[in-house]
């Protein structure tokens, strides 16, 4: 066998051995990537940072634990931030039914970080809601969008001592009858929601999204159209909101993020900013080093397979 | 053992079952598979009636302490229940009701959908080519300048800017004229543009396909990290 064909033939199952190792090692290396976040992000960010901290925040989580490897790191630092700013959230999902059930845990796992920081707990009813799972995503944030009362009517939630309420008994709730009473309409989806919260929500009240790798193209579309006013696009996405929660914006930090757009906006230094982003990152670095090679190996094969054919 | 390792054990277990398809189909990776999609359908079951049926319709059909029930909500139940007729040969045309009645009343929010998600799109994509001024090549910086300053820099349009717009506008244009197949393109320069327009496509193409790519790894870094940090490390030999 000569060496275009030994390199095009590389046994798959040592391809696979070389990935588990390039997944696995840098995990456990102290390695951090220098980062410039993105516009998108800059943006999204600032506008978490510039909320009204007396008005909820409508969130719909639609991921699962299918893209737990993007969707959770986001979904924790936004709501962090959110946390630590003061600001209730209501949350909702249209996007799978296990995703009430994961926003839940994921809520129970960042109250057991506050405990540990010394922090109060962010409590369910009081602080939180979950009006839970609609079944027909175009339907449901169709009746979110214009009737929000009706679409939420008869939900309930466990009110501490109290069992299951009605959600529109609950404090967070408190003066909103419409979707325009939100601040902000958040979407954190590991499908293809955000596009459907555009179609049915645009213009009613902003838009801000993270969402994974997959759909990141697809939202920058909607970013450049001024259609969201920012979002968070896959692993890069988390990184650069986990850099912006360090360092904030125009800061006296010395890496600071420098933008234009805004003046200044603070970070959390001292406080967890680190998560998934700043773990992963590094580690897809070597992912996509072999992922590269190996297309490189490949051609340079092929081609020495065809010369000698020539000869 | 106690319950959170009992649960990380099984949660390792099945992943590792689900990555032995990439050795060989066998036994074990069919069986995580068949319980996962045995779990998954019995948690949407409960879920779509405790989340959505029972709010949705049965309470509102048979009332609650809060509020009195409407029967008019009982017709919806013959009607979805149509749809089932799909599967008889000879009462298979009722079934078309229920979808006709979801057809119209999707078709008639299709208007307010496309002009959603594609008339500010449509609006942003008429780009200025031509730059308004020629006092500096790229976007002065504006910090530090007052509001006033900052609008006069923001309304221009500086000759990088107009760059970067004619080449959007020039990929916008020629990715359009690639989708026109009603006639048969003879004009050399529509024949270019047609060209150009399908080499851009596979750029994009390629950049999506980056993005997608480096998504599937980050979730593989992710069960790595599962694997070895939260269950190996953390709750199998307890070292945090």
């Amino acid at each position: 066998m000569s060496i275009g064909e030994r390199l095009q033939s590389i046994p798959r199952w040592g391809v696979y051995l070389m990935l588990i190792l390039v997944t696995s090692v840098p995990l456990f290396l102290p390695i951090r990537v220098p980062n410039k976040p993105v516009e998108s992000t800059i943006d999204l960010y600032a506008a978490l940072m510039e909320l009204p901290t007396d008005k909820p925040v409508l969130i719909a989580s639609d991921w699962t634990k299918s893209t737990r490897g993007e969707s959770q790191g986001q979904f924790n630092s936004i709501m962090r931030i959110l946390m630590r700013r003061g600001i209730n959230v209501v949350f909702y999902s249209t996007g799978d039914p296990q995703a009430p059930r994961v926003y839940q845990d994921s809520m129970r796992v960042l109250n057991e970080e506050r405990a540990v920081a010394g922090e109060p707990p962010y409590e369910r009813w009081n602080n939180w809601v979950s009006v839970g799972f609609f079944a027909g995503s175009e339907a449901a944030t169709n009746g979110i969008a214009n009737d929000l009362r009706g679409a939420f009517r008869g939900r309930k939630d466990f009110a501490p001592g109290r069992g299951l309420i009605d959600v529109f008994e609950s404090p967070v709730m408190r003066g909103i009858t419409k979707v325009q009473d939100f601040p902000v309409l958040l979407v954190i989806t590991g499908s293809k929601t955000s596009n459907i919260t555009v179609e049915r929500v645009s213009g009613k009240t902003p838009l801000a999204f993270a969402v994974t790798g997959v759909m990141t193209p697809e939202t920058q579309v909607f970013y450049q159209s001024k259609q969201i006013v920012g979002f968070a696009g896959g692993l890069k996405g988390l990184y650069d909101l986990e850099t912006l929660m360090e360092v904030g914006i125009n800061t006296d930090n010395p890496n600071t993020v420098k933008s234009e757009k805004y003046g200044s906006i603070p970070g959390f230094p001292g406080q967890k900013n680190d998560g998934q982003g700043t773990r992963y990152y590094p580690t897809l670095h070597f992912a996509m080093a072999l992922m590269i090679l190996m297309v490189v190996l490949g051609n340079v094969g092929l081609l020495l397979t065809k010369s000698k054919g020539r000869r | 053992m106690n319950y959170d390792l009992l649960r990380l054990t099984a949660g390792a277990v099945v992943t590792i079952g689900l990555y032995t398809v990439l050795f060989r189909e066998n036994k074990f990776y069919r069986f995580c598979e068949h319980m996962f999609l045995g779990l998954a359908s019995g948690w949407t079951m409960v879920a779509l009636w405790t989340e959505t049926l029972q709010t949705n319709w049965w309470e509102k059909m048979i009332g609650t302490d809060r509020a009195p029930g409407a029967w008019a909500y009982a017709l919806l139940l013959p009607i979805g229940l149509m749809a089932y007729l799909v599967f008889s040969k000879k009462h298979n045309w009722i079934s078309r009701i229920p979808i006709g009645i979801i057809l119209g009343l999707w078709s008639g929010q299709q208007i307010q959908v496309w002009f959603n998600t594609y008339g500010p799109q449509i609006s942003a994509s008429m780009k200025p080519i031509l730059p308004t001024t020629w006092e500096s090549f790229i976007v002065p910086s504006a910090t530090g300048l007052s509001p006033e300053a900052t609008a006069a820099i923001r309304q221009n349009v500086y000759p990088s800017q107009a760059i970067t717009n004619f080449l959007f506008v020039l990929t916008l244009l020629c990715v359009l004229s690639y989708f026109l197949f009603s006639f048969d393109v003879k004009n050399r320069v529509l024949k270019n543009a047609t060209t150009l327009g399908r080499y851009l496509l596979m750029i994009g193409f390629g950049a999506i396909f980056g993005s997608t790519v480096m998504m599937r790894f980050t979730l593989l870094i992710d069960r790595m990290y599962f694997l070895w940090w939260e269950w190996l490390r953390e709750a199998v030999f307890n070292i945090r």
